[in-house]
């Protein structure tokens, strides 16, 4: 690890999550099951737990965990930040831990969405009835309509987008929590319904239930927990700077583009002090097949037109030059937002611990990284370190 | 002769139609539609203005399946939505009449029936159509 005091440093030393997809049950079930897992993953009870954060995008009140958990008197704290939920979560964990001297926390994230694509109000975005009225606050249209023009301004053929479902769908048919376990192939994702032009029904991925609970320690607590913490080596937030092109949006302004995304990535390596060339296994934000292939580039994983080749040559699978969402990634998850983020992160942790529960990233992999994205325009992003790889 | 629209104020004149956003006396970005800040450089003091009717298409797609409510619409047929540059600001809106696109291709500022309301009223939004 870095030379840095280690009573600074806060490491991942357990983790939990239920099975994703549709739940007939009440969404703190899964938050409470996610929890117990964590704990035990680590060898701990809710006693030993000095702080707690929770996230959800629904109704429920996380900090109300408690009530199922046990009433310790431990602050919690809630955050709803919609798809970045979970990574805005794991930030105000570490940065407790940091801050106020504590030494374990809990962070969970859950969700228990209703079927079909969210439907969006615009008065809760500050925009106009008739922005609804007239059919575009649609969030499948915007990813539509963002990777148009990104495949058009990179040089990038349509047909990669079939590639990113077949590599997602095959990694969830391996994984025993994923929602979609059926293998599609390239042709099968190309040709079926389409949804919003270029994108078919393969290349999106569905509101559904899930949770997901890690524990952090923070300095030499982390070392009596677990024998291989993954150290937080970065966690960074950021939000949309002019030039964005954001869902939602009846405007954009013409010139450079900017990117929540670009910002936070480059923040978390910079944190991290490490280059997005040394990352071994990544988790992106792929909410459609597009995404994915903007986030590669945004996040500096790949240069910004590299894509169409490296799917091509499978870059990006289980044994290519950078494994990308070896879960499935969303697209076989499903997104209960609160959760996805921290799905992310356990899969990362998992894979460097040499423990994935579905295909394992071969040859020891030790630097991961992290990134989720959404709605009205921000993004997280961490860089995991398997300790003993920096050094 | 008043025609019905989804939004009055998007529009600065709906014959010959021109939608309406506001420039930043500060930094000269426009928006649509109108707001009351600019969003650029964080400055309070913008004017309304009537935003160019002819562009490019900048980005395209199609509307396959009926949008939940509050989308109305008197019969579903799939239909275009894209992003127009209009050289000034790149601006959102329904794209007329066909379903396969060009970015690049020149379009130019329509008026476009939205919806039928129960007393007969036809209610117009805005769109884009090709330059013939």
């Amino acid at each position: 690890m870095s030379g840095a005091n280690i009573d600074n440093e806060v490491y991942i030393v357990g983790g939990g999550m239920t099975e994703f997809g549709r739940f007939d049950g009440e969404d703190q079930e899964l938050a409470e099951q996610a929890m117990r897992e964590a704990l035990a993953d680590c060898g701990i009870t809710w006693n030993d737990v000095d702080f707690a954060v929770g996230g959800t995008n629904g109704e429920t009140k996380p900090d109300n965990m408690v009530a199922r958990m046990g009433l310790t008197g431990l602050p919690f704290i809630t955050v709803k930040n919609g798809c970045a939920t979970g990574g805005v979560a794991l930030m105000t964990a570490r940065n407790g831990l940091i801050a106020e001297g504590r030494d374990v926390a809990v962070v969970v994230g859950y969700d228990n969405h209703a079927r079909g694509a969210f439907a969006a109000s615009p008065a809760r975005y500050g925009i106009g009835g008739w922005y609804g009225e007239t059919g575009m606050m649609v969030t499948t249209s915007y990813f539509a309509l963002k990777i148009k023009r990104y495949l058009h301004e990179q040089g990038i053929d349509e047909r990669t987008l079939g590639y990113v479902s077949e590599k997602a769908f095959d990694y969830g048919s391996a994984h025993p929590l994923a929602w979609r376990r059926k293998p599609v192939s390239v042709e099968e994702a190309l040709e079926s319904d389409m949804i919003n032009a270029p994108l078919t029904r393969f290349m999106f991925c569905s509101p559904d239930a899930g949770a997901v609970a890690l524990v952090l320690a923070r300095g030499k607590r982390a070392f009596e927990l677990c024998e291989n913490p993954i150290r937080l080596a970065a966690v960074e937030l950021r939000g949309r700077r002019p030039g964005s092109f954001e869902v939602f949006s009846p405007w954009l302004s013409p010139g450079e583009r900017t990117s929540p995304s670009i910002d936070a990535a480059k923040a978390a390596f910079d944190a991290a002090g490490i280059t997005p060339d040394q990352v071994q296994v990544a988790q992106l934000q792929d909410t459609d097949s597009g995404a994915e292939i903007i986030h590669l580039g945004e996040t500096g994983l790949c240069a910004n037109g590299e894509q169409g080749a490296g799917y091509l040559n499978g870059d990006y699978k289980i044994n290519g030059r950078l494994p990308v969402n070896t879960d499935g990634g969303c697209l076989a998850n499903g997104e209960p937002v609160g959760a996805s983020g921290l799905r992310q992160v356990h899969e990362v942790m998992r894979q460097l611990q040499g423990r994935a529960l579905g295909q394992q990233v071969p040859n020891n992999p030790r630097i991961g990284f992290t990134h989720v994205y959404g709605a009205p325009g921000i993004s997280a992003c961490t860089v995991l370190v398997k300790e003993g790889a920096n050094s | 002769m008043s025609i019905q629209l989804v939004d009055a104020s998007l529009f600065a004149s709906t014959d010959p139609v021109a939608l309406q956003g506001s420039a930043c006396e500060s930094c000269g970005a426009q928006v649509f539609p109108a707001a009351s800040s600019c969003p650029m450089c964080a400055g309070v003091d913008v004017s309304t203005v009537a935003l160019p009717t002819e562009g490019t298409v900048w980005s395209w797609t199609t509307q396959n399946f009926a949008p939940k409510a509050p989308f109305r619409t008197d019969e579903f047929h799939p239909f275009s939505i894209g992003y127009v540059d209009l050289g000034s600001v790149i601006v959102e809106g329904w794209l007329l009449h066909k379903t396969e696109w060009v970015i690049g291709e020149p379009v130019r500022l329509a008026l476009a029936k939205a919806w039928t309301n129960d007393d007969g009223t036809v209610v117009h939004t805005y769109g884009f159509e090709a330059v013939s």
